[in-house]
């Protein structure tokens, strides 16, 4: 099995790398057209022009297009992307920095969705045929409408001003220092046995993670609903019936299981957008990750960060893509063959 | 009278679609007759007008006023403008591109077809929201660059869907037949193709509104969007949100106005897959 997978995962290792590359070349011209100057933009405002022409040599941005473009990629590759021209800090260590933030609360939301859209698939699947049917349809419909940044808002509205349960601002209560380590927060707390900064932490995550969660549940219970309900259709679910198996068996354990795939390749499309989907909810919570990073940069002009933090996206989603490609490879026999 | 109706107008969701759409869409191009005030008008003495229902509001400002004193109302309104310019050119254009490139890729196959696929994976690798800021960034702020900053972002959905739709339709036999009869290629993608697609376009289209008034209110609510004195519905949220504790209705106002956009789009392009779509199960369709 192994040996027919692995060329197949290499293959698409390299297509990823092909499509960074592509979309290197495109941040990079898009960035370019921008009618800012980046070494005006890094001097003090009492810099002379002949200051700026220096520093745009310094910079190289005298010289042709390809060059320039070749130059950033060569330093892209040796993991130097300059510093910001904001921040005056490295943008290696900024995106370092919030990286793994919006990685934690990315992979959060993604359980929370996964585990509302099965639930929720279920029972859209389990009320079928019925008079509940045209209410959990139409249900699905309003809550694909509500988009993440909306929850969001909502939930501040709801748990942060009325109700005051819970906080909505930032990743920790004032009064704790960031633990050092990997930057993924929860981890981090327990690894240092500090269940407060934990507790902290939690709460910090449960609006932003509902936000997301919820707004990217529907479609999955979309799609779990309509493939169980082809599946249903086949000869050997008719069999398992007649065998005697219970209908909880028969869902578990003979349904479900081929219904899964779509589902799951859904969710590999579905993780990658719930990543863009963090930029907003992360300036909606102030939650210091790569969202508001990006936005703190657009709003500065700030190149450097926007080209690397661009990238950064980039390859998250490919890696997203390629473990959820070989993830399916392995579930389902049937591709193997080819 | 309502059997000699199409199908598609007796389904009970195209009809609630259609009547939300149409509503915001009347809103729109009436604005300046409907809006009670002018919308960027200031009135510093009355900020923070509660709405009608709540206690301390005021008839002239039926659903109150925001930080500056401007008329919710009015600016809703005058919002919806700019959503519907949006979804509609934004929708019409990213279908053109990603229908005009799924028909080539679907029906000529091959290397056209694996070229095509190509541009539509580096698209994908972007997620949609960063995508359309860096645009934004690089096209700078305006209503015309919201939505080419779209359709540059979106044509995918088109292509991804069309494609696979394409594939299916050009193996049929009525299209071998029409080229067996001499139809030139362009002829027979726009003569058997293309009308066999149209029921999943059309679906699309409504979908990709929603979507356009989505990514407009996200782009207009950091800033990036229309320019400051364009009333967009991202911008009075933004504006609101500093102001949660003085209004909160400031903010669920335009977030109702969102929400209502979004789900006549859905429901509409939700209720037109069901009845146009012949292909669909008969338990689909239940």
């Amino acid at each position: 099995m192994i040996a027919t997978i692995l060329p197949l995962i290499g293959r698409r290792l390299v297509m990823s790398v092909l499509i960074l590359l592509i979309v290197s070349l495109l941040l990079f011209l898009v960035l370019h057209v921008l009618p800012v100057d980046p070494a005006a933009m890094s001097l003090p405002p009492t810099a002379t022009i002949a200051d700026i022409e220096a520093m745009r040599r310094e910079m190289g941005l005298d010289l042709p297009l390809p060059q320039q473009y070749l130059i950033w990629l060569s330093h892209v590759i040796h993991a130097d992307f300059g510093n910001s021209i904001h921040f005056r800090r490295s943008v290696l260590s900024l995106v370092g920095e919030t990286l793994p933030a919006t990685i934690e609360l990315a992979v959060l939301s993604m359980i929370i969705a996964a585990a509302l859209g099965i639930v929720g698939g279920l029972v859209m699947f389990h009320v079928r045929g019925s008079r509940k049917e045209p209410i959990a349809d139409l249900g699905s419909i309003m809550l694909l409408s509500i988009p993440e940044f909306l929850w969001a808002l909502f939930f501040i509205l709801i748990f942060g001003v009325a109700l005051q349960a819970l906080p909505f601002t930032g990743r920790l209560d004032p009064q704790f220092r960031l633990p050092q380590g990997t930057g993924f927060l929860l981890f981090d707390a327990l690894a240092a046995g500090r269940l407060d900064i934990f507790w902290s932490a939690f709460k910090h995550m449960i609006l932003p993670c509902f936000s997301l969660g919820i707004a990217f549940s529907p479609a999955i219970m979309r799609v779990l609903r309509s493939s169980l309900i082809d599946v249903y259709q086949e000869d050997y679910i008719h069999l398992a019936r007649l065998r005697g198996l219970s209908e909880r068996r028969i869902l578990i354990r003979h349904a479900l299981k081929n219904a899964i795939l779509p589902t799951l390749s859904l969710m590999g499309v579905q993780f990658g957008i719930l990543f863009g989907g963090t930029l907003l909810v992360e300036v909606i919570f102030s939650y210091p990750g790569l969202g508001n990073l990006m936005v703190d940069a657009v709003r500065n002009a700030d190149l450097p960060i926007i080209q690397a933090v661009g990238l950064a996206y980039c390859v998250v989603v490919l890696i997203i893509n390629t473990v959820v490609d070989s993830l399916y490879l392995v579930l389902n026999p049937k591709l193997r063959v080819r | 009278m309502m059997r000699r109706w199409p199908a598609w107008l007796r389904s009970g969701r195209v009809l609630i679609g259609l009547t939300v759409v149409s509503a915001i869409l009347f809103c729109a191009i009436f604005a300046p007759v409907l809006a009670p005030h002018d919308p960027n008008e200031q009135n510093l003495i009355s900020t923070f007008v509660p709405p009608i229902w709540a206690k301390g509001g005021d008839v002239a400002y039926l659903l109150g006023t925001d930080s500056l004193g401007r008329d919710v109302l009015s600016r809703l309104i005058y919002g919806a403008r700019v959503a519907m310019l949006v979804a509609v050119f934004a929708s019409l254009g990213a279908m053109a591109i990603g229908a005009v490139l799924a028909y080539i890729a679907g029906y000529f196959g091959g290397r056209t077809d694996a070229v095509i696929g190509r541009a539509v994976d580096v698209w994908m690798s972007f997620p949609p929201v960063v995508l359309s800021l860096i645009l934004m960034v690089g096209l700078g702020v305006g209503l015309r660059n919201v939505v080419l900053a779209i359709i540059l972002v979106d044509w995918t959905r088109f292509c991804r869907v069309m494609r696979s739709e394409v594939l299916v339709v050009a193996r049929k036999d009525y299209v071998a037949a029409a080229r067996l009869l001499g139809f030139s290629h362009w002829r027979t993608i726009v003569r058997e193709i293309v009308p066999a697609s149209l029921p999943l376009l059309i679906t699309l289209i409504s979908l990709e509104m929603g979507i356009a008034v989505i990514v407009e209110a996200i782009l207009s609510f950091v800033g990036m969007s229309v320019s400051a004195e364009t009333p967009a519905w991202g911008q009075m949220i933004a504006d609101a949100r500093q102001y949660i504790y003085d209004s909160p209705w400031g903010l669920i106002i335009p977030i109702l106005a969102i929400f209502l956009a979004v789900f006549g789009f859905n429901i509409l392009g939700d209720g037109l897959r069901r009845t146009l779509d012949v292909r669909l199960t008969e338990t689909q369709r239940a």
